[in-house]
């Protein structure tokens, strides 16, 4: 068994973020990268000279563009500095953010910037999921990211109404939470009494699989700062947030083998099963505070609460039906939104532990959890349902 | 009629015949309904038939395929692009009763986009015409002598001459003795060719633009002149998109392995491989085995017919990035564990279409191949439900 | 362990294609600097005070001192010297002239950092570091740096 022992801790000092939208003809990629950047160097109360390394990501056939890193150290403050670029589907930003913690443990560099970003309106999202398939087979069948099977499944096991109420729930709840969120791309305004209109007229667009339901397509960049122990104490701006561990899951095999008549373990389960496991974590619900999931999908969202909480049968949607998951709930989840609301793709894993971060600090804005937020769980997602978590601490008490 | 950015619900209507490509229409035969509730608001009908537009407002939305609904003020904003229609199509501020692809797909194939000119301050022709010698473009009309009168109608116009002589350009009020063109025009259509705004042929060709002499001066003229620039322009700002559709060629080595699997098809045969270790099947076959991670050599033909363990009805699909074509919708991929296959190891197919209402977890299907399977993709045609 | 002892008589190649469309966004800046090549036929920079440099292509914030300088613009002329170059000897779709072409690094009046571009109207074999070049705009404008057509010598 791997230890995951560092050399010494890491924290976030600095997080920058853009806004987000679709409608970002005015700045071209390397001017919304500085923005980012710059927002998280005045946060941190630091200068790009005390930037060691920079760690660079994006899905880059997203924008149809190759190496946009090289392109963007204008804007990134690369020159003349060591960079790493990493480009890794869904998960991107949470495995920037992951690489940049195992650069400050390593004790090769004192201090990282990470950046995420995504630029949708400039390329072809379609395009660059298709292209992930084996072009001798797979590409065929390729239907992009969506799928209803999921949907089907909660039906089959909790019966139609309940499912579709849950899944609906859970979207309204989370345009609430962004309708909070200065910086979210969506925010309709939804109303829990809209829930029966949007079941039955939402379009459709694979099973029960509506537009509802699904998540954004958004453009934005997210940077954070992280530092080592010593450094941290020393004149940085705001509280640092200490990063516990981190685990990343992967399958290797080919998507159709989820759905055979015997189900693998999905990486939501084994990764929070490992992470729990090796941190003494035995009551999940109970020991965080927030939970920034990535959600793709309200549907995947409610499916995955009960894999990342380790819990059975219907708990998690005993526990919607509390609201156990609101913004003053036992166990909040994605007070920022989530994916849902913002998706900027490269960035979007990279929002979760900010997000989650800023809720630590307190200072996350109108969408701030009232009680004192000390642990914090934080998801990414990618293609192949590959899944990174990742746990933030307040203090450093392990 | 009450505006909304610019413009009203009706003027979409009004110019929608003019914004109709009827070669991009032919094979289109669909009524749609439109209804903008609210201030400004109205319904109406756009009867498209093999290339022939009617637009007609009416009382009832009658005999329509598809209905658009929004209030008026989402109707404009999103036929603008100031509200994103995504957007308003999922918050259901926009309503669409029938296919919402079609929002997405027809629409903007037979339809130019409706834009409103924005409304700058006017600048009158005769400010233009006392920025033309510094204009000049000596350089362009070397060796150039010619009068050309500008004849300009209406409020704001008036009469001058453009004297090009000797690498230099003099603009005169009234008309010179030997003009080599004259140009005759309404002040404000030659400021509107000068701001950009009203296309020079086309007003030529209109009638709007009348010239008097020699025809291959007057078309000569524009090039001894830098374009005019509205010093007014800084208020809206123009912000340059560039679009470029790529594609690079590509080959892909089939290897043995994916190659026996090809060789099986072309034989009508589902040629799987098989884990020495733990025994499990892979479909399509890989090199390796997944989970024990040693070379997999032996191949074994799985099926022809299996189970169903899942599926899915899709009724949205991507647009190829490359040609823009989409998939007839619905359709069913589902994840079929084939006779002797192990049980976790689905394979995806397609199913018939006349199956997919009667589909359900747990049938049994069975393979409809190509007559003649050259080894392809295309050999198997799709699943069908066994019975 | 290779694949020297495999099989090969079911191996084939698949021909396809990978489509890669994608738009530009040129942004506040890089608009501006097109639409002054395309219009008024003008070559800008901006520059920064602190760092009493001048770029070209004009960027947002100073690579040095990160400062704000969007606003600074600077008309750099037509004319400039020639700082580097190569010779293009092949021919690709993607590539602005026919082989063979010069491409040189110019260094306008007052600008710090050197412009890529076409160098045209003499010999390759003739062209050298120091030389003199001006500015020759482009007819048919595409929105895009070939608003300059090229540089030639003085």
């Amino acid at each position: 068994m791997k230890k995951h022992k560092k050399n010494r801790n890491v924290a976030i000092i600095g997080i920058g973020q853009t806004s987000l939208s679709s409608h970002k003809e005015d700045q071209n990629q390397v001017e919304m990268v500085q923005e980012a950047v710059i927002n998280a160097l005045q946060d941190a109360h630091l200068t790009i000279d005390d930037i060691d390394c920079i760690v660079h990501g994006n899905m880059e056939l997203f924008e149809m563009q190759f190496a946009p890193d090289l392109w963007h150290s204008l804007g990134t403050g690369a020159y003349g500095k060591d960079e790493y670029r990493i480009t890794t589907g869904g998960t991107t930003g949470m495995t920037l953010v992951c690489a940049a913690d195992n650069l400050v443990a390593s004790g090769l560099y004192d201090t990282v910037l990470a950046i995420g970003l995504e630029k949708l309106q400039e390329g072809n999202t379609t395009g660059g999921i298709t292209n992930m398939a084996d072009p001798l087979w797979f590409r065929n069948l390729q239907t992009g990211a969506l799928t209803g099977t999921t949907a089907a499944e909660m039906i089959s096991e909790f019966g139609e109404e309940r499912a579709k109420r849950a899944a609906m729930k859970y979207r309204i709840m989370m345009d609430k939470h962004a309708v909070l969120n200065p910086r979210a791309h969506r925010r309709f305004g939804l109303e829990y009494e809209q829930a029966e209109d949007l079941m039955a007229n939402s379009p459709q667009l694979v099973g029960e699989l509506r537009l509802i339901h699904m998540c954004s397509q958004s453009d934005g960049a997210c940077a954070m700062i992280f530092t080592s122990e010593k450094k941290a104490g020393k004149g940085t701006g705001k509280p640092p947030v200490w990063i516990r561990d981190h685990i990343q899951g992967h399958r290797e095999e080919t998507i159709p083998n989820l759905f055979g008549a015997v189900k693998p373990e999905m990486t939501h389960h084994y990764c929070a099963r490992k992470l729990y496991e090796r941190n003494g974590i035995t009551d999940p619900v109970a020991y965080f505070d927030v939970f920034e999931m990535y959600d793709p999908s309200a549907w995947w969202a409610m499916d995955w609460l009960r894999e990342f909480f380790l819990l059975k049968g219907d708990e998690h949607i005993k526990m919607l039906e509390r609201g156990d998951f609101d913004l003053d709930g036992k166990i909040p989840i994605n007070p920022s939104g989530g994916v849902i609301a913002s998706n900027p793709i490269g960035a979007t894993a990279m929002l979760r532990p900010a997000e989650a971060a800023l809720q630590i600090r307190g200072d996350a804005g109108p969408h701030q959890i009232k009680k004192e937020v000390r642990h914090a769980l934080a998801s990414g997602f990618g293609g192949t349902f590959w899944t990174a978590l990742m746990i933030l601490e307040k203090d450093l008490n392990w | 009629m009450t505006e909304y950015f610019g413009a009203t619900v009706a003027d979409i209507f009004n110019t929608m015949p003019e914004r109709f490509k009827p070669e991009e229409a032919k094979d289109v035969d669909i009524v749609i309904g439109y209804e903008a509730t609210g201030e400004g608001g109205g319904k109406w009908t756009a009867t498209i038939k093999h290339g022939t537009l009617k637009v007609e407002k009416v009382e009832e939305l009658k005999g329509c395929k598809t209905t658009i609904h929004a209030d008026a003020e989402i109707f404009v904003g999103v036929t603008l692009g100031k509200i994103t229609a995504i957007d308003a199509l999922t918050s259901q501020k926009l309503r669409v009763v029938g296919d919402a692809r079609l929002l997405m797909t027809l629409l903007p194939k037979i339809f130019v986009p409706f834009t409103v000119t924005p409304r700058k301050k006017a600048v009158s022709a005769r400010a233009i015409l006392a920025t033309v010698e510094s204009r000049f473009r000596p350089e362009k009309a070397e060796g150039v002598t010619m009068n050309i009168g500008y004849d300009l109608t209406g409020e704001n116009g008036g009469q001058w001459t453009l004297m090009i002589k000797d690498g230099r350009c003099t603009v005169r009020e009234g008309f010179a003795e030997d003009l080599a063109v004259k140009l005759i025009m309404d002040a404000d259509v030659y400021a509107g060719m000068m701001l950009g705004t009203i296309d020079g042929a086309s007003a030529f060709t209109s009638g709007q633009v009348r010239i008097e002499g020699d025809m291959m001066a007057a078309a000569a003229t524009t090039k001894f002149f830098h374009k005019y620039v509205d010093p007014n322009a800084a208020e809206a700002e123009e912000l340059i998109c560039l679009r470029v559709t790529n594609s690079i060629d590509q080959r892909f080595a089939s290897g043995p392995v994916m190659g026996r699997w090809f060789a099986g098809l072309k034989e009508k045969k589902f040629m799987a491989n098989k884990c020495p270790e733990c025994g499990r099947t892979q479909i399509p076959p890989r090199e390796i085995c997944a989970i024990c991670r040693v070379r997999v050599h032996e191949f074994v033909e799985l099926g022809p017919k299996g189970t169903v363990t899942n599926f899915d009805i899709v009724y949205f699909a991507s647009p190829d990035p490359l040609t823009g074509a989409v998939r007839d919708t619905p359709y069913t991929p589902i994840y079929v564990v084939l006779d002797g296959a192990s049980e976790q190891d689905a394979f995806a197919f397609e199913l018939k279409k006349e199956d997919i209402d009667r589909i359900k977890v747990g049938a049994k299907v069975r393979p409809v191949w190509a007559d003649k399977p050259t080894g392809s993709f295309r050999d198997v045609l799709y699943f069908e439900l066994d019975r | 362990m290779t694949c020297k002892h495999e099989d090969t008589r079911n191996c084939f190649v698949l021909e396809g294609k990978m489509a890669l469309p994608n738009q530009y966004f040129a942004g506040r800046l890089g608009s501006k600097f097109i639409i002054a090549l395309r219009d008024k036929k003008k070559i800008m920079g901006v520059r920064c005070q602190k760092c009493n440099k001048t770029f070209i292509p004009p960027r947002e914030y100073c690579e040095q001192c990160w400062s704000k300088i969007a606003e600074n613009w600077v008309d750099l002329g037509s004319e400039g010297e020639l700082v580097n170059f190569t010779v293009i000897r092949y021919n690709d779709k993607h590539l602005p002239k026919k082989a063979p072409y010069i491409l040189g690094q110019i260094k306008l009046t007052g600008a710090d950092t050197p412009l890529t571009h076409v160098i045209q109207g003499i010999d390759p074999k003739d062209v050298h570091v120091g030389m003199k070049v001006k500015a020759v705009f482009a007819e048919k404008t595409t929105n895009t740096i070939m608003d300059l057509d090229h540089f030639e010598p003085v």
